[in-house]
């Protein structure tokens, strides 16, 4: 039988919170801020998870309007779901204080606890003889007939733990090794991620803007409706984008493929600045602005009658756009023109009859002759949907993504220690680790079981 | 779907399902027997096959569709039941353990045959719609799917642990949770049942089986808690299940942020809180809490187990449930009513 555990060693105090001296420190508010509790943290993270839950159940006003509230439940329901916020649940006080009080708990911890482990990621652990290995969570014993194997077998054991990625110090008849040493920093990668992510996102909340903006060809784009936090210190920029040209490009069965924009960028006199074109999926940017392709329609169309311009609005019908003019009081003229604007055909429709009348066709710039006028079409306006931001937190955001899934990988790597000793005509080993601890267990027996068969 | 894809798929659904059998009629028998050890091999290497059949599948699917073979609920399942084959199988080498193949077998027999219920219209290979044409559509979903599955892995752990530790009675109200919310999910697939009610049942099942689970600790049997073999075998579970979170977690993370990368690049916005967007994060945060809990180290092991369990719970609420209990969004893939 091998000896049992009198006391556990404790190996690796960096790593390990004791729930009694937290308790104590908290209360006595000495060092430690009651803010600096892990238990707080998990009672915050589930009160999170459940506010975010209810905002994923309910169907949010700021996403899908105040209707669909009135949609997924029966009114009187609705209205609750309203008066207590629940349909707007991420601009309640209540998420924003929890939000705040995460962020506080969040930063004391990792300044009181977190971040100063990393000064001791290098420190060295002793080398340990028989009787420290012995009371080791896990330890076995090798014993050695011949005592001129000694050298060989710790030989074995270095070139062993070498290949299961240990860095393996020998002196004399003793050894220790340590495997996954920066898994230890794994926390405070975490750690600083979170927090940059949270001043990624505050920066943008507190310069940033955006807004969505239809424009007819050859007007501009402005940001003077463009929508900001409350608590704001940017500046709304005073260039303007104008659309020089935006067409519509179709797949051959006449679906939407891709939408493109010309805009040109010009300062508050109009004088240009720069020129770009912009499709789905491919903004512009300038001045720490994007500009994206949101949504294409055709808009207004301009004839003439007997050389009298009039405008009309135009609406979407399928792949077609159209607009109606009623003649007299049972006749309605339809105009109806492909997605590229280039050729009207002329309906008459009268209520007694389904069908409405093709009269003739008109290219655009082209005048025809309906009895006694004269019809011109001379050009349909098409309007192009600019959706444009500024996120100046963005590359801080970006930055803290890419900690964070550092950091997160990092928590899988076990830290992992052993020792060995060579006494009393026996090898002793052993080792600890704090994460799949089971996996180290049956690492260091099938060790045992090879250093046993050299004999 | 072509013969050989479907060969190959249904090849994979029955070892799932026979590998099951295997491993429960294996548990029947007496612990040392050598016909016990025999047909316990004979389940790994069934699983196995049907592991390897299912990769050839999603090749063969891939190459059919000319396409990246994860973009609807059907290949999500596929691609579900993989990972659990494939965590499974790696567990059980890395362990040396077996207790867990009936359940991991059960759920990917499960999954093939949810699947094989769904419309025909999900078997097909069908055109994908604009939005999901991108090259971040395979960046961004198979960690999620794949961090699903260990989290399933490591609820399944949970259950076992309990077993160990002598906890039947936290078991059975556990387990009765996963069993309502399943058919809360089975039934908002596959009936019109009024989708508030589903809800509150899978709510409910979520809330009240765990809550029993730990108000009935006290009860267990002494004789299981005396058994020092059973002891060891609950920590190992303990471990197992610490494991499969700390695979699942990182990719769960991984799956959340190239989610972001991929709507930021797509329309300039890299959280919108959509509903499936709060569910992943709600998973994420319920995972950070269990992190914080063992960090801790004043939680029994039994406690732990069930918070994963409660972990697999909102695991399957973020995967299955969120679309066939009606809750909306952008990411509706998944609906097909
Ligand atoms: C809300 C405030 C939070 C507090 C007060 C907090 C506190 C802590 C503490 C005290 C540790 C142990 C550090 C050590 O012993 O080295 C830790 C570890 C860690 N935390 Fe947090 N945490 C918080 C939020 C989060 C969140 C939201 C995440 C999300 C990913 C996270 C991820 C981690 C990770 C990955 C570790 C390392 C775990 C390991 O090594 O196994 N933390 N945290």
């Amino acid at each position: 039988m091998e000896p049992t555990i009198i006391t556990k060693p404790n190996l690796e105090p960096e790593l390990e919170i004791d729930p009694v001296a937290e308790k104590k420190a908290v209360r006595g508010g000495r060092k430690i801020s009651p803010f600096a509790s892990v238990q707080l943290s998990v009672f915050l993270m589930v009160l999170m998870a459940i506010t975010v839950l209810l905002g994923a159940w309910c169907p949010q006003e700021g996403q899908v309007g105040q209707d669909k509230v009135f949609e997924a439940f029966n009114p009187e329901m609705a209205q609750w779901m309203i008066k207590l916020g629940i349909s707007d649940i991420f601009h309640t006080p209540w998420f924003l204080a929890l939000t705040a009080m995460m962020t506080l708990n969040m930063i004391v911890v990792s300044f009181q606890r977190v971040f100063p482990k990393i000064k001791t990621i290098n420190e060295q652990l002793p080398f340990f003889g028989m009787r420290e290995i012995n009371r080791l969570p896990v330890h076995h014993l090798v014993s050695i007939a011949d005592p001129d194997q000694k050298t060989a077998i710790m030989a074995d054991l270095t070139s062993r733990l070498t290949r299961m990625g240990y860095k393996v110090e020998v002196e004399g008849h003793r050894l220790r090794a340590q495997s996954g040493k920066y898994g230890r920093l794994a926390a405070s990668v975490t750690h600083v991620g979170l927090l940059s992510l949270l001043a990624g996102v505050s920066i943008t909340s507190w310069t940033g803007f955006n807004g969505f903006k239809p424009v007819l060809m050859r007007e501009s784009l402005d940001f003077k409706d463009a929508s900001h936090a409350k608590l704001w210190v940017g500046k709304i920029p005073d260039w303007t984008a104008r659309v020089q040209s935006t067409r519509r490009e179709n797949y051959p069965s006449g679906e939407a493929k891709q939408w493109y924009s010309l805009l040109s960028v010009r300062d508050a006199k109009g004088k240009e600045i720069t020129q770009g074109e912009i499709s789905v999926n491919n903004p512009l940017s300038y001045d720490g602005v994007d500009i994206y392709q949101s949504s294409w329609g055709l808009d207004k169309l301009v004839v003439a009658f007997n050389g009298k311009e009039r405008k009309f609005d135009l609406n979407s019908m399928g792949n077609r756009y159209a607009a109606m003019l009623p003649l007299t009081s049972d006749m309605i003229l339809i105009m109806s023109l492909p997605t590229d604007g280039s050729e009207m055909r002329l309906f008459a429709k009268i209520p007694q009859v389904e069908q409405p009348r093709l009269l003739t066709t008109v290219a655009k710039g082209q005048t025809v002759d309906l009895g006694d006028v004269k019809f011109t079409f001379k050009e349909a306006i098409p309007i192009t949907g600019l959706q444009y931001k500024c996120d100046p937190g963005l590359p801080v955001t970006y930055a803290a993504f890419f900690i964070i899934m550092a950091g997160v990988m990092l928590a899988a790597v076990p830290h992992r220690h052993v020792w060995a000793s060579i006494e009393n005509g026996g090898l002793y080993f052993g080792g600890a680790s704090r994460k799949a601890k089971v996996g180290f267990e049956i690492a260091l027996k099938d060790l045992a079981a090879k250093l046993g068969e050299r004999k | 779907m072509s013969e050989i894809q479907m060969y190959l798929t249904n090849t994979a659904g029955i070892s799932s399902m026979a590998s099951f059998w295997a491993f429960v009629i294996s548990g029947g028998l007496r612990p040392n027997a050598d016909f016990r050890k025999t047909l316990l091999k004979i389940a790994t290497f069934v699983m196995a096959v049907g592991f390897i059949a299912l990769t050839l599948a999603i090749v063969a699917r891939g190459i059919e569709a000319q396409r990246f073979p994860l973009s609807n609920l059907w290949e999500s399942l596929l691609w579900f039941a993989w990972a659990t084959m494939g965590g499974y199988l790696y567990i059980a080498r890395a362990y040396g353990i077996q207790q867990l193949g009936w359940l991991a077998s059960l759920t990917a027999a499960t999954m093939f045959l949810y699947g094989s219920w769904l419309p025909q219209s999900q078997h097909e290979i069908q055109p994908l719609v604009p939005a999901l044409v991108s090259y971040w559509r395979q960046i961004h979903v198979p960690p999620l799917i794949i961090s699903y599955a260990m989290f399933f892995l490591a609820g399944l752990a949970g259950f076992i642990n309990l077993f160990f530790c002598g906890r039947y009675v936290s078991l059975a109200c556990s387990a009765l949770a996963v069993i309502l919310a399943c058919t809360a999910i089975q039934l908002g697939t596959h009936s019109k049942t009024d989708a508030h009610i589903l809800q509150a049942l899978f709510v409910g099942a979520t809330v009240f089986g765990p809550l029993a689970s730990f108000l009935t600790f006290r009860i267990y049997s002494a004789r299981r808690m005396a058994d020092e073999k059973s002891q060891k075998l609950a920590a190992v579970y303990d471990d197992v299940g610490n494991r499969c979170v700390a695979i699942g977690f990182p990719l769960l993370t991984i799956g959340i942020i190239t989610g972001g990368l991929w709507a930021n690049h797509a329309w300039g916005s890299y959280w919108s809180w959509d509903p499936k967007e709060s569910m992943a994060l709600v998973t994420w945060l319920g995972y950070a809490a269990y992190i914080h809990l063992r960090i801790q180290q004043n939680l029994s092991q039994e406690k732990l187990s069930v918070v994963l369990i409660i972990g697999l719970l909102l695991t399957l609420l973020t995967y299955l449930g969120f679309n066939s209990l009606g809750f909306g969004g952008l990411h509706s893939y998944g609906q097909f009513k």
